[in-house]
């Protein structure tokens, strides 16, 4: 099985510094999502999750960042 | 914009009630940047409706406000909410527009995703916290913290969700006032912001209207805040509204004076009428045999269709009579006897005993358990150890500082002078047919509001119907609970001639300063808990610290 993700652009967002918002949500999600997708997918859903909330409050970011990634790669699972 | 440059501009604002009179006719003035002004009125003049005009809760029949600034608006009703209000939405409710409906969208977000967790809900959420921070919602949220700290003693997160209905009217008011002073709004308008504040509570609002620069616009009844506060003084009277430019201790002055004029010019009008209609008379009768004074009586004729067209000057405003007559009866020499009584968690054991003809003011710290006492006495249930009793034929009639009645809301005042009315604090009361109501109501100055709902009614009419339900009630014991709080001065000062003439016992909850004085001995309720008599007043006792 394939996650169907958009590849990463090679825009600004791409270039996303390594936050705590992405490190704290790719621990889990590996962690919960371990056998089912490829580590390396669940980076990069998370990072294209990050980018697409950009504009939210720095606060609320990783719970937003976690909870979108994880439905996301739930859709891809099925 | 910075704070104080508000103001608001009233010209010619006309409003008509529902049965069809005119409540307000061309209303103007202008407040202007950083002022102070008090907009003062008898009961039912329509200051209150004049506040919602401003507000833009009511649209007027004619006539236009305009306004610079953000406005922050205290309702009349904060203090007494009953309902299921939180703390964090009356903050919401106070804040700016902007803020309020992005709380709103967040809100609705939270809510979706409860029901559905989908991408779309997701982003819904994540773009409803975005805007919450670019209308200044987390600096707002930080202002709210020290807001709830000032006025209850704890952060916000820790009293967000706090019914208001478990806060004491002035804490209520206290958080609004901490809300909207703190707040960025520019111009304020304040219905009656000292209802239910205790003297420390009064004097730290004194102290904050006089070092804000916000403009504020402020009803109230208390007659030392207006002296201290108010630069300019605004009156609702005789359907119309005029500024005394000065400070309150000129006001009366003022006021008579103004009423003097109109008075004068109005006799002035009549007497030139008069003049005008003999003139024309002797025209008519000089015309029938000279044809050469025709025209001049014609001419005469248009001067004086001209002269009423123009219509004569605002007629001098009536003087509202307020005619309260407590009769009260003889009763035993010891009204009340109270041996070792603690209202529980209140305040320590204390005694006490009242004496026939006594007039004691009740006074000290919010939450101290004042009103506790009176609805005690008053026969509703209070939990207590100790004893007390009242004296032989001391009938107790109470007078509820939130006007808490909701069996009358519906009701109008006739409907609840026809029907009697039995039970603790009431005092027996026999119905009375309709002719009678409407003498008593008309003493009370509530004739035009005989057929009103109750909940219809403003604070003050409201008060002095209760009062009018004493007087009716056969009371020898008044208990009475912040009973100026609503009241106009002219009425305030009507229950006060009433209460000296009244032949029995009076025991009132205050925090009117200009009220407590008129009493003989007081009783106060220390923030300690401890409860002892003073022939002074003492206004600065402080609130209650209540572990919250």
């Amino acid at each position: 099985m394939t996650l169907t993700v958009p590849p990463s652009s090679s825009d600004s967002s791409s270039e996303l510094p390594w936050d705590a918002a992405v490190e704290q949500a790719v621990d889990r999600l590996r962690g919960e999502y371990a056998g089912r997708v490829r580590p390396q997918l669940v980076v990069r859903v998370v990072r294209e999750s990050r980018r697409d909330l950009g504009g939210s409050p720095v606060g609320a970011l990783p719970e937003l960042v976690e909870r979108l990634a994880r439905y996301r790669l739930g859709t891809h699972v099925g | 914009m910075g704070i104080g440059s508000g103001s608001v501009d009233v010209s010619a604002v006309r409003h008509i009630l529902s049965d069809g009179r005119v409540l307000l006719d061309d209303v103007s003035f202008r407040v202007g940047e950083g002022a102070r002004a008090a907009l003062v009125g008898e009961n039912g003049a329509g200051k209150t409706t004049l506040l919602r005009i401003i507000a833009g809760d009511l649209v007027p029949e004619a006539g236009a406000i305009a306004r610079t600034g953000g406005l922050g608006v205290m309702r009349q009703f904060i203090g007494s909410v009953r309902d299921d209000t939180t703390v964090q939405r009356m903050l919401v409710d106070l804040a700016p527009p902007a803020v309020r409906e992005a709380w709103h969208a967040v809100e609705a977000a939270e809510l979706a995703m409860m029901e559905t967790d989908d991408e779309p809900t997701q982003m819904t959420y994540a773009n409803a916290l975005a805007h919450w921070g670019d209308v200044g919602g987390y600096d707002i949220e930080i202002t709210w913290d020290t807001v709830t700290v000032a006025a209850l003693g704890v952060p916000y997160d820790r009293c967000k969700y706090r019914e208001l209905s478990t806060l004491s009217g002035g804490e209520q008011k206290r958080l609004a006032l901490e809300a909207l002073l703190r707040g960025p709004d520019q111009v304020l308008l304040l219905d009656e912001p000292d209802n239910y504040l205790d003297v420390p509570g009064k004097r730290w609002l004194e102290e904050r209207l006089l070092e804000t620069r916000k403009t504020v616009l402020l009803v109230s009844h208390d007659r030392e805040l207006l002296a201290r506060v108010a630069d300019r003084v605004i009156t609702v009277e005789g359907g119309t509204a005029w500024v005394h430019g000065g400070g309150f201790a000129s006001y009366p002055e003022a006021r008579s004076a103004r009423h003097e004029r109109l008075a004068e010019l109005r006799r002035r009008w009549d007497e030139e009428h008069q003049r005008l209609i003999d003139l024309v008379r002797t025209m008519q009768q000089q015309a029938a045999n000279s044809p050469d004074m025709a025209n001049r009586y014609h001419a005469m004729q248009t001067r004086l269709a001209k002269f009423e067209a123009a219509g004569p000057p605002p007629e001098r405003p009536p003087e509202q009579k307020v005619a309260m007559r407590l009769r009260g009866g003889r009763t035993g020499v010891r009204a009340v006897i109270a041996e070792g009584l603690e209202l529980t968690g209140l305040m320590q054991p204390f005694d006490a005993e009242l004496w026939f003809g006594d007039r004691v003011g009740v006074l000290g710290a919010n939450g101290a358990g004042k009103s506790h006492f009176l609805r005690l006495l008053a026969g509703q249930e209070v939990a207590h150890t100790g004893s007390w009793r009242l004296g032989a034929r001391v009938v107790p009639g109470f007078f509820a500082q939130t006007h808490a009645h909701p069996e009358w809301q519906d009701r109008t005042p006739v409907d609840l002078l026809w029907h009697g009315e039995t039970g603790p604090g009431a005092g027996g009361r026999a119905g009375i047919d309709r002719g009678r109501a409407m003498a008593a109501l008309r003493r009370y100055g509530l004739h035009g509001a005989a057929d009103q709902p109750f909940r219809t009614l403003s604070g003050g009419q409201q008060a002095r119907f209760q009062i009018l339900m004493l007087e009716l009630g056969g009371a020898t014991l008044l208990l009475l609970d912040e009973p100026t709080d609503n009241l106009d001065v002219l009425s305030a000062e009507a229950l006060e001639e009433a209460l000296a003439a009244f032949e029995g016992t009076v025991l009132a909850v205050t925090h009117d300063r200009w009220f407590a004085r008129s009493f003989d001995r007081f009783l106060v309720f220390g923030s300690d808990g401890r409860v002892y008599e003073s022939a002074e007043p003492v206004f600065d006792e402080t609130r209650v610290a209540r572990a919250r």
